[in-house]
């Protein structure tokens, strides 16, 4: 556990080190905390609507102005960006389950299964994921659920057929071979020794799925079929504005600058992260080992 | 008996490979396996493990310490494995893994097999790195940080670190230069001894065969063709596929030879058989 944190420690301070890891923990940080406070604190009551005062400009009183039911911009979009945040957590979630149980059975030893599980993802993945989504919004209705479920197989079957070949590399690698005639067993040589290896690849396509699982949010949204008339996020923020957008563009801007803000943090967080877990590459991780395994050398004797 | 093959015959897509060898290897007995390229040695040497993928058809027995290979549940075979038999790769940057330190690594076997606490297994880790020429602080680093011999040191680390009956080394020379190869052999032989393990070495160099092995069995096209003491084949080969390779032998060791002095000469000291100091020169 302490090792874990140590390893996490200096993975972070590896990407605080460059503009291209700083700005994306930034965001990413700032878009966290954002999503707690609105737990417990909005600057304007989120169901607070004021007939009189619609499509308002930027004031003291409502930051960000108000949308056409007069509710405050700024306090939805604080509040959506915890919806956001927890599509994005359980889309990549899924996305990275769903992946690596396809990379398993495409890599796996039995050809059979390989063989069958490729033309399987091949077939699925030609599926649009709004037409999933419109589907599974039948039975369950327009809900965070359907958005999770649908972003979470479409991506998961892309991130397996990304992942494919870098697993196969790995599979068919001397060093699998190696632990293989150690005694290790399917699952290790899987978890041990091919996922470390197919992990750069598989954080970027991860980063790259969590931004498009915002912009997916927005769309489905729009459409009726995502979140729920009434719970904030940012895709409903920009729904409810969009046809506005010629007279009232400001309105629009606002939920427009978030959204693609947290896409591109997102998109860099993952190339950040992929260059700070390399050992290869980032000479810090290699001194953090030395100092483990120090550590436990003292244990030892 | 550490191992009986008998009858074995492998083929991949209905093509044997392998045409029915048989071959023994006593307790304590070092053995070669050798014969040019494609002539399927490495893959008995899989055969042996059980390494070979499902769609490669495997016949006949191979007799580890009693229990039956051909044909035995992965559980069994998985407790062989690393326990009962180490084996060190021919390519020692390859089988390492290149995102996990070494020491992970060495410990593998240990952490499969025996129930022991982190700190035991690091101090039997660092005892091994020791015992193979390499320092502690090696455990820490990175394959890629190392040199291409003292990663085949690493190799043979993880190859014995459980004190194996059986070692199964599969051409671990070839990928290093002539030196190297001569103190890899060399350090390979004396763990093995001091274990009091058995050892297949494979190789397609009789230089290097003569001095890891007492007895070799010479293999062409899948089939055994010789078979008798390493030193007795090298001076008289009965076979013309043997005297082929004999022959490549001889014209190596006289390079060999030529380079070593070559060596001293520029270096203007005297020969070292220190193995750390000359590999440290690569290291990245």
């Amino acid at each position: 556990m302490k090792a874990a944190i140590g390893y996490a420690a200096t993975v972070l301070r590896s990407m605080w080190r460059h503009a291209g890891g700083r700005f994306p923990l930034v965001v990413l940080g700032l878009w966290a905390a954002i999503s707690v406070v609105s737990l417990f604190w909005t600057p304007q009551p989120l169901m607070r609507t004021d007939g009189y005062h619609t499509w308002q400009s930027p004031s003291a009183e409502h930051w960000l102005g108000t949308d056409g039911t007069g509710a405050d911009v700024f306090s939805w979009l604080m509040a959506g960006s915890r919806t956001d945040l927890l599509i994005v957590i359980l889309t990549v979630l899924v996305a990275a389950a769903l992946g690596l149980l396809f990379v398993a059975a495409m890599v796996s030893r039995h050809t059979a299964l390989a063989g069958a599980s490729v033309v399987v993802v091949d077939a699925l993945i030609s599926i649009p994921t709004v037409l999933i989504a419109l589907v599974l919004a039948v039975p369950m209705g327009a809900s965070i659920a359907v958005i999770v479920i649908a972003c979470g197989f479409g991506y998961g079957l892309n991130l397996a057929r990304v992942a494919r070949p870098q697993a196969l590399l790995a599979a068919q690698s001397d060093y699998v071979e190696s632990a293989v005639s150690n005694g290790a067993s399917g699952a290790y040589v899987f978890f041990r020794h091919i996922v470390p290896n197919i992990l750069p690849v598989m954080l970027v396509q991860l980063s790259l799925s969590a931004g498009t699982a915002v912009l997916a949010e927005s769309g489905l949204t729009y459409l009726g079929v995502g979140v729920p008339s009434g719970t904030p996020s940012w895709g409903h923020s920009l729904a409810t504005t969009v046809r506005f957008i010629t007279v009232y563009p400001l309105t629009v801007l606002w939920p427009g600058l978030v959204v693609t803000v947290a896409v591109v943090a997102l998109n860099l967080f993952g190339d950040a992260l992929r260059d700070a877990i390399d050992p290869v590459t980032n000479p810090e991780l290699r001194r953090a080992a030395g100092a483990t395994r120090m550590e436990e050398d003292g244990h030892g004797r | 008996m550490g191992v009986d093959i008998r009858d074995l015959r492998i083929a991949i897509g209905g093509k044997e490979i392998v045409h029915g060898v048989d071959l023994s290897i006593g307790d304590g007995e070092r053995v070669g396996l050798i014969g040019a390229s494609g002539s399927g040695k490495s893959m008995i040497a899989r055969a042996m493990l059980g390494l070979l993928p499902p769609d490669v058809m495997v016949t006949g027995s191979v007799m580890l310490s009693g229990a039956e290979v051909i044909g035995a549940a992965d559980r069994t075979l998985a407790d062989l494995r690393g326990r009962y038999t180490g084996m060190v790769f021919q390519n020692p940057g390859a089988s390492l893994n290149p995102v996990l330190p070494v020491g992970r690594q060495v410990e593998l076997p240990l952490r499969l097999h025996y129930d022991l606490t982190r700190s035991e297994r690091v101090e039997r880790v660092n005892a091994m790195l020791a015992k193979v020429g390499l320092p502690a602080d090696v455990a820490a680093k990175f394959p890629h940080e190392l040199s291409g011999g003292q990663r085949q040191r690493v190799g043979i680390a993880t190859a014995l670190i459980t004190s194996p009956r059986l070692i199964v080394a599969d051409e671990p020379t070839t990928a290093l230069d002539s030196i190297t190869q001569r103190q890899i052999v060399d350090l390979l032989v004396s763990l093995v001894d001091e274990a009091g393990a058995s050892m297949l070495f494979i190789t397609h160099d009789f230089s290097v065969l003569t001095r890891a092995t007492t007895r070799c069995v010479v293999l062409d096209e899948g089939s055994v063709v010789e078979t008798g003491e390493t030193a007795t084949m090298l001076a008289a080969p009965q076979d013309e596929r043997t005297a082929r390779l004999v022959r490549a032998a001889r014209t190596l060791t006289l390079r060999v030879s030529r380079e070593g002095a070559d060596r001293e000469t520029d270096r203007g000291a005297a020969p070292s058989d220190d193995a750390t100091a000359d590999e440290h020169e690569g290291e990245a």
